[in-house]
């Protein structure tokens, strides 16, 4: 049997036994890709790699980012950062047309600049926000869709382990990339919100305009909140300036997140614990699919499987837009049933080798994947924010939530289309580096 | 099996505990490394100590995650399956990847073996690194005596309330 023919048939009984038996993503692609190589080599040089892989990939120091910029929104998640962020939000634009979703659009956007999951951001907004919209009778499909897209945002938005792990397993800056989600981020942060306007604008009952503030209550409600993001931006300034790596940006956000909570007694001890546990539990189940990727990685590389499919895509006779175009469909079906982490690292061996063979740049490539697999957190059927969304709103159904959601997916098709029209907009900030 | 479920129980809150020591470790370290730079010379194989103390950090906690079922798995046609379809596979499932980690912490206990026969130091530090690969090695056992355990509560649910 040829060694193309073994990788194609390692892809395939990887997706029979995540799919069919359900084994956990780093488990089966860890499993797979030790008994190819077994039976590729031998079984001396399969348990060889697995210890080799296991212990390097566990003491790299590369890895230390995530359990570090996963405490810094553990930490902002449990001190009630949100809540803040929300209400600064809803002050100041709360009183215009939809201005009650923009608001959460905004204050997502902001908690994601610090924490970094859809699943925290989407169920602590729910909690927040959408007893505001009932209050001012916003249209519940527009509340939790703006909930569950809005939430999206922390995995594109930096600090966000996706890019992390994206930068880890392409070699490339993660400071780039973080750089290059938050053009992405802010764009798509800006067309959620125009999206809210065009909907008030054709259904005026959608989103009822809300209270109005006075400029001293504005000032005000950004006490609590304005710490945090001022964080936010000491991590990325350092960024940007080479004061100090990513892991030491992660750890230092860690260390005045608990200071600012410590400093304004949101955080007790109990919560503390929680975000510590919490920590612990998130990254280890990060870091065992990049371990399961990598045993899965050694595999396919041995069986060339990446190279061959980079070369064949070169000699189709499709333009390379047309070549990315399905890539991207793989993805967005890809991110419909899958969760997004364990997709790109399953997929990223395979397609950034085609990406660069096409003359794609690779920052632009790992923030665009990064957007188009977030679709998958809010489409049915894994869809996993909308559930958080669906779950907690008990009044609203959750084909309500989905057709909620519906309604934004223009504005991210928009966003796709715009980043590949105008690579700049991921790119220019990167560049800047 | 009660037995197992509370040895399962206590080693996990030990590691873990372990686990988060080591997580605040790494913050002050590293904290205390860009802080002390500023004046003088950095503090001495903090790279070093950070991938050492975030091995034991992940592997400490694989035995916490699949007790509070955190290892994200693809569920959308296993839920579909009938109850006892669905009970023989997760055994298999879990007594399978048992398997797996059974294997992966006895290579990695042989490969500190090898590092601690050949006096292996780390680089910087010049101090033996063995014990943390040992370490990992505890926590890929740990793990795969939960998912041992998990199965075989398939086999004998544990009765509501006991301990």
């Amino acid at each position: 049997m040829s060694l193309t023919l073994m990788g194609i048939l390692g892809i395939f009984l990887l997706l029979l036994i995540l799919f069919v038996f359900g084994i956990p993503v780093g488990f089966a692609m860890g499993l797979v890709g030790f008994v190819g190589f077994c039976v590729v080599i031998s079984l001396d040089a399969g348990c060889n790699m697995l210890a080799t892989v296991t212990w390097d990939t566990f003491s790299k120091y590369g890895l230390t980012v995530i359990p570090l910029f996963i405490f810094m929104g553990q930490v902002a998640f449990y001190s009630g950062v949100n809540e803040k962020l929300y209400t600064a939000a809803y002050t100041w634009v709360g009183h215009i047309r939809g201005g009650i979703a923009m608001a959460t659009i905004l204050a997502c956007s902001a908690f994601a600049a610090i924490c970094g999951s859809n699943a925290a951001t989407a169920a602590t907004m729910t909690t927040v926000a959408l007893p505001q919209m009932n209050k001012y009778n916003y249209e519940p499909m527009l509340s939790t869709g703006a909930i569950a897209c809005g939430s999206t945002l922390g995995v594109v938005i930096p600090p966000s382990v996706v890019l992390i792990i994206i930068g880890l397993s392409t070699e490339q800056s993660i400071a780039k990339l973080f750089y290059g989600g938050l053009g992405a981020g802010i764009l798509l942060a800006s067309l959620l919100t125009m999206t809210v306007y065009v909907l008030c604008t054709l259904h005026p009952s959608w989103g009822p305009v809300g209270k109005k503030t006075s400029f001293k209550e504005k000032i005000l409600s950004l006490a609590g909140a304005v710490e945090m993001l001022i964080l936010f931006l000491v991590v990325m300034m350092g960024l940007y300036f080479g004061l100090f790596t990513p892991t030491e940006a992660g750890a230092i956000g860690s260390f005045f997140a608990v200071v600012i909570a410590l400093v304004q007694r949101s955080l007790s001890w109990e919560e503390f614990k929680r975000s510590v546990f919490d920590t612990l539990r998130i990254s280890c189940m990060v870091i065992v699919i990049i371990t399961g990727a990598m045993v899965f990685g050694r595999f396919l590389a041995i069986t060339r499987i990446p190279f061959d499919i980079a070369d064949w895509v070169v000699t189709l006779p499709f333009s390379k837009v047309t070549v990315m175009g399905i890539i991207f469909m793989i993805y967005i079906i890809g991110g419909a049933v899958m969760d997004a982490l364990a997709l790109l690292l399953i997929t990223i061996p395979i397609f950034f080798p085609v990406a660069m063979e096409l003359g794609y740049d690779p920052i632009w490539f790992g923030v665009t994947i990064t957007i188009v697999t977030t679709l998958g957190a809010v489409t049915p059927p894994v869809g996993a924010t909308t559930y958080v969304v669906g779950g907690m709103a008990k009044n609203v159904p959750l084909e309500r939530v989905f057709k909620g959601v519906a309604c934004f997916l223009p504005a991210y098709i928009l966003c796709i289309l715009l980043m590949m029209l105008f690579p700049k907009v991921v790119l220019f900030l990167p560049n800047l580096l | 099996m009660a037995f197992l479920v509370k040895l399962n129980i206590i080693l996990n809150k030990v590691l873990t505990v372990t686990g988060g020591v080591f997580l605040l470790g790494m913050i002050l370290l590293t904290c205390a490394n860009i802080f002390i730079r500023q004046f003088s010379i950095p503090i001495r194989g903090t790279f070093e100590l950070m991938g050492y103390a975030g091995a034991v950090v992940t592997a400490f906690a694989l035995g916490y995650t699949q007790l509070t079922r955190g290892h994200i798995c693809v569920d959308v046609l296993v839920n579909t399956y009938p109850i006892p379809l669905k009970r023989f596979i997760s055994l298999v499932n879990h007594w399978v990847c048992a398997g797996f980690f059974f294997i992966a912490a006895w290579q990695v206990v042989k490969k500190a073996m090898i590092l601690k026969n050949a006096g292996e130091l780390s680089e910087t530090l010049r101090i033996i690194y063995y014990p943390f690969t040992l370490a990992v090695a505890l926590g890929c056992l740990v793990l795969a005596l939960a998912l041992l355990t998990d199965g075989l509560t398939l086999i004998f649910p544990q009765k509501a309330g006991a301990k």
